[in-house]
């Protein structure tokens, strides 16, 4: 029906869309996500030719490229084949006609219908989208916002256009009406092809059966919308996921670091992405099909930072690590969860070969992990579960901090103390030389759990198992250092292993839940899912005896 | 476990005597050639005297200031204790600390060697050996120090093994440390209080088998020592000057060793008493 390609639109120097590939077919719902300035809207005029920028590339409508159409021919298809609903409701209504009249209108001025004629299917429309009959008399003031906009969908559709176009149709509605028109446009769909346009994943994920995520004037993402949604493979659609509130998911919100920025080469989102390369600055990303699926991203999308294959580990007869593959993706938290002596510290230590694995591999970027060479540590590193014992006596919090860059022999004595200072600063405790020259046992467990987090962040590591890292902390204390946690995430990009016996603390900070028993990975996935809807009775044993206020 | 060992040896009243008698030794042998006007391989007629204000105590059968040889043994008497308490403390770290970390076939091989030193009585080793190579002082003192680490070892290995497990000792291996950081960096400064107590062990023991080597008349016979004192003034119990010239000697010795337990007692107490145990078997 639709299928734009290489679509450019610039205001003078300004280059809004770079390069927009789409494909609409009839009877299908396409969302555009973005954020608000991504050029979503942008995209919409210039499909209507409202635009008044530069365009190039290529519309096709139907065959028809809309760029090259004449004026006059432009304005038979507008409304009549292509409609849209703008996104600020209030000035798009004539103020001097009644409901009943705005709709009715275009019929009569394009399709010469009669009067009558168009009012009775301007009634029934209006009476679909939920206006109750006493209001079709009713002056466009007169109306609530809701009311408004369930006008406007019923006009727009009243030519019944054969592509409909929505600017956040739903957004500046309440909740309640918010899903009573939602339901009404899916109920009223019709053989119509529809682009929604919307900031809100909630109106994507309600309208649309496929989605595009657009990011600095270029598509990054398409995809079936639940799979997007619920395993997003670029990492701008992930942290557009992670900073929306809904009741799918349960970890905590992560914002995206910095802010979008023009013009920017390469990936447009290189700077805020965490696992950019130097190819990422230089090099436009293309848009990658792959199982109906399509992401514009130079590392195939989100990569996978470290995976187990059968890891097998046992200390005489009894199987601690049994046969357990895990994978864990650049920039997420895994939660392992389970009781005391199911394995999880051994597998943590197995994977940053404090033990030797009997059987299986780790890999890390898909690169099996054979001699644990000093790189590897600098690219791993982990929070062991008792802070006051893996912190040495003898060493001042400096000291400890400048450990790991000592031992992997990091630039100057210097630089190896500004950075240590540094990171010290980041896990949020003082900088001050008193502080510094402090010895562990003048700390508290809430400075010593962050004394041992700046040390393993010290070396910039890309994944971090953190081993039950606030089971020695009151809550407060605890809740502090898993809130920093997941802001070193949200700014560094670092993976999570974090690995707790307490499902309650795992579903706040985590993407994904793996219960682990007797050595082995019973059951994961998604932590919404596995919380929402356990598979496994061990699962269901440990959701029934986590903590609760009632 | 920050405990000050200085403060500790100190504050015990054993530790004060100790330290006040190995001072006296230390000063007598540092300023020997100021504390007396002879030399102590300096030969006259004058031998065999009992104690006078020209020989302070007297002089022996070739006519030597015993006051001097006094002085002089005390040296001899330290440097092959301190000399032997370094030496072997080095070579105890070395094969208990790698012992312990390295495990495996090379643990097996150390420790059975440390089993063999332990059953072998080492003076009949030094006597044997020196009988055929005449040692002078130094090679007394590597000889003593290559028999006498086994005990350090095993000990140092035995806290060594605890000290492996510990978490801070993970955590450098999670950083990327290899066996030398961990053993220097984390396992050494861990062992702290019981290298002190190995340390004097070993001296007190060196300085005792000294001793009794000169006594047996091995090694240097021309070495100013207290054994050889002994074993000289012994040869003329006959002559009832020899008092003068044996008593000396033996106290001195028995003083520094004295000295040497007391201070040991002091460090030991420092210690946990789980470790305790291990340190005196």
């Amino acid at each position: 029906m639709l299928e734009i390609k290489n679509l450019r639109v610039s205001y003078g120097t300004d280059a809004v869309l770079t390069g927009v590939d789409l494909e609409i077919k009839a009877g299908e719902t396409l969302a555009i996500i973005g954020e608000s300035g991504a050029g979503k809207t942008t995209l919409g005029l210039s499909i209507m030719r409202l635009a008044e920028a530069s365009v190039t590339g290529e519309i096709c409508f139907k065959g028809k490229d809309l760029l090259r159409l004449s004026g006059d021919e432009m304005r038979a298809l507008r409304w009549d084949a292509i409609a849209m609903v703008f996104q600020n409701v209030n000035n798009v209504l004539n103020p001097v006609h009644n409901c009943l009249e705005q709709v009715a209108e275009p019929l009569v001025a394009h399709r010469h219908a009669g009067k009558k004629y168009a009012r009775e299917k301007a009634g029934e429309l209006l009476a679909r989208f939920g206006l109750p009959r006493q209001r079709f008399k009713a002056y466009p003031h007169q109306l609530s916002g809701g009311e408004q906009q369930r006008v406007l969908l019923a006009m727009s559709l009243v030519l019944d256009p054969d592509l409909l176009i929505m600017d956040e149709p739903l957004s500046s509605l309440d909740v309640t009406t918010r899903e009573e028109l939602g339901e009404l446009l899916k109920q009223n769909g019709g053989s119509n092809a529809r682009l929604v346009i919307s900031h809100d994943l909630d109106t994507a994920a309600r309208l649309a059966g496929r989605l595009a995520v657009l990011y600095g004037g270029r598509i990054v993402e398409t995809g079936p919308t639940v799979a997007v949604l619920e395993n997003p493979r670029h990492p701008y659609t992930r942290a557009l996921v992670r900073a929306y509130p809904n009741m799918t998911t349960v970890k905590d919100l992560q914002g995206i670091k910095g802010r979008m920025t023009r013009p920017v080469s390469g990936c447009a989102f290189h700077p805020r992405c965490t696992q950019a390369i130097t190819k990422c600055k230089t090099e436009i990303p293309p848009l990658v099909r792959h199982e109906g699926r399509a992401v514009a991203c130079h590392r195939g999308g989100i990569i996978t930072l470290l995976a187990t294959e059968n890891l097998a580990r046992s200390f005489g007869a009894i199987k601690a690590v049994d046969g357990v593959s895990l994978a864990i993706a650049a920039g997420e938290t895994l939660a392992l969860v389970g009781q005391s002596g199911s394995g999880k510290t051994t597998l943590a230590k197995t994977i940053m070969g404090l033990h030797q694995p009997q059987a299986g591999a780790v890999y890390l970027e898909g690169k099996k992990v054979t001699d644990r060479k000093k790189a590897f540590y600098r690219r791993v590193q982990m929070i062991f579960q008792n802070p006051g014992e893996s912190l040495s006596h003898r060493l001042s919090v400096l000291e400890l901090v400048t450990e790991p860059l000592d031992i992997q022999r990091i630039g100057t004595k210097a630089e190896r103390r500004e950075k240590a200072i540094r990171t010290i600063g980041e896990v949020e405790l003082s900088t001050e030389e008193r502080f510094l020259d402090t010895y562990p046992h003048h700390l508290s467990g809430g400075e010593l759990q962050r004394v041992a987090i700046a040390r393993a962040l010290a070396l910039d590591p890309d994944l971090l198992i953190a081993d039950e890292p606030t089971a020695f902390l009151d809550a407060s204390v605890g809740a502090k250092i898993l809130k920093l946690l997941l802001n070193l995430q949200e700014n560094r990009g670092l993976s999570l292993l974090y690995i707790t016996h307490d499902i309650a603390a795992a579903r706040k900070v985590s993407d994904r839940i793996a219960v682990m028993l007797a050595g082995k990975i019973v059951e994961s996935g998604p932590s919404a899912r596995v919380v929402a809807a356990p598979q496994q009775d061990y699962t269901r044993r440990l959701l029934a005896s986590a903590a609760s206020l009632h | 476990m920050h405990i000050s060992l200085k403060r500790e040896i100190k504050r015990s009243h054993f530790g004060q005597a100790g330290l006040a008698i190995l001072a006296l030794v230390v000063i007598a042998a540092i300023f020997a050639p100021l504390l007396s006007g002879y030399e102590p391989t300096a030969t006259s007629v004058n031998s065999l005297q009992a104690p006078s204000a020209a020989h302070w105590l007297g002089t022996n059968h070739v006519g030597q200031d015993i006051w001097s040889q006094l002085l002089y043994g005390a040296r001899t008497s330290l440097a092959v204790g301190f000399g032997v308490g370094i030496l072997s403390l080095i070579l105890s770290i070395i094969f208990g600390v790698s012992a312990a970390l390295i495990g495996g076939i090379y643990d097996q091989i150390i420790m059975r060697i440390v089993d063999a030193l332990i059953v072998i009585p080492m003076i009949i080793i030094v006597i044997l050996v020196a009988a055929y190579i005449r040692p002078d002082l130094p090679v007394i003192i590597l000889l003593l120090s290559a028999l006498s680490w086994q005990g350090g070892a095993r000990v140092i290995r035995a806290q060594a093994l605890s000290l492996k497990q510990s978490g801070h000792i993970a955590a450098a291996r999670g950083m990327g440390a290899g066996q030398v950081y961990v053993a220097l960096k984390h396992i050494v400064p861990d062992l702290g209080p019981i290298l002190l107590v190995e340390f004097i062990y070993g001296v007190r023991r060196a300085v005792f088998i000294q001793a009794g080597l000169a006594f047996l008349g091995i090694g240097d016979p021309m070495q100013v020592s207290w054994g050889t004192m002994m074993r000289d003034a012994m040869s003329y119990s006959y002559l009832n000057v020899w008092q003068w010239w044996l008593i000396p000697a033996g106290v001195a010795l028995s003083l520094t060793i004295i000295g040497l337990t007391f201070v040991s007692h002091a460090a030991e107490s420092v210690l946990d008493p789980r470790l305790r145990g291990e340190a005196v078997a």
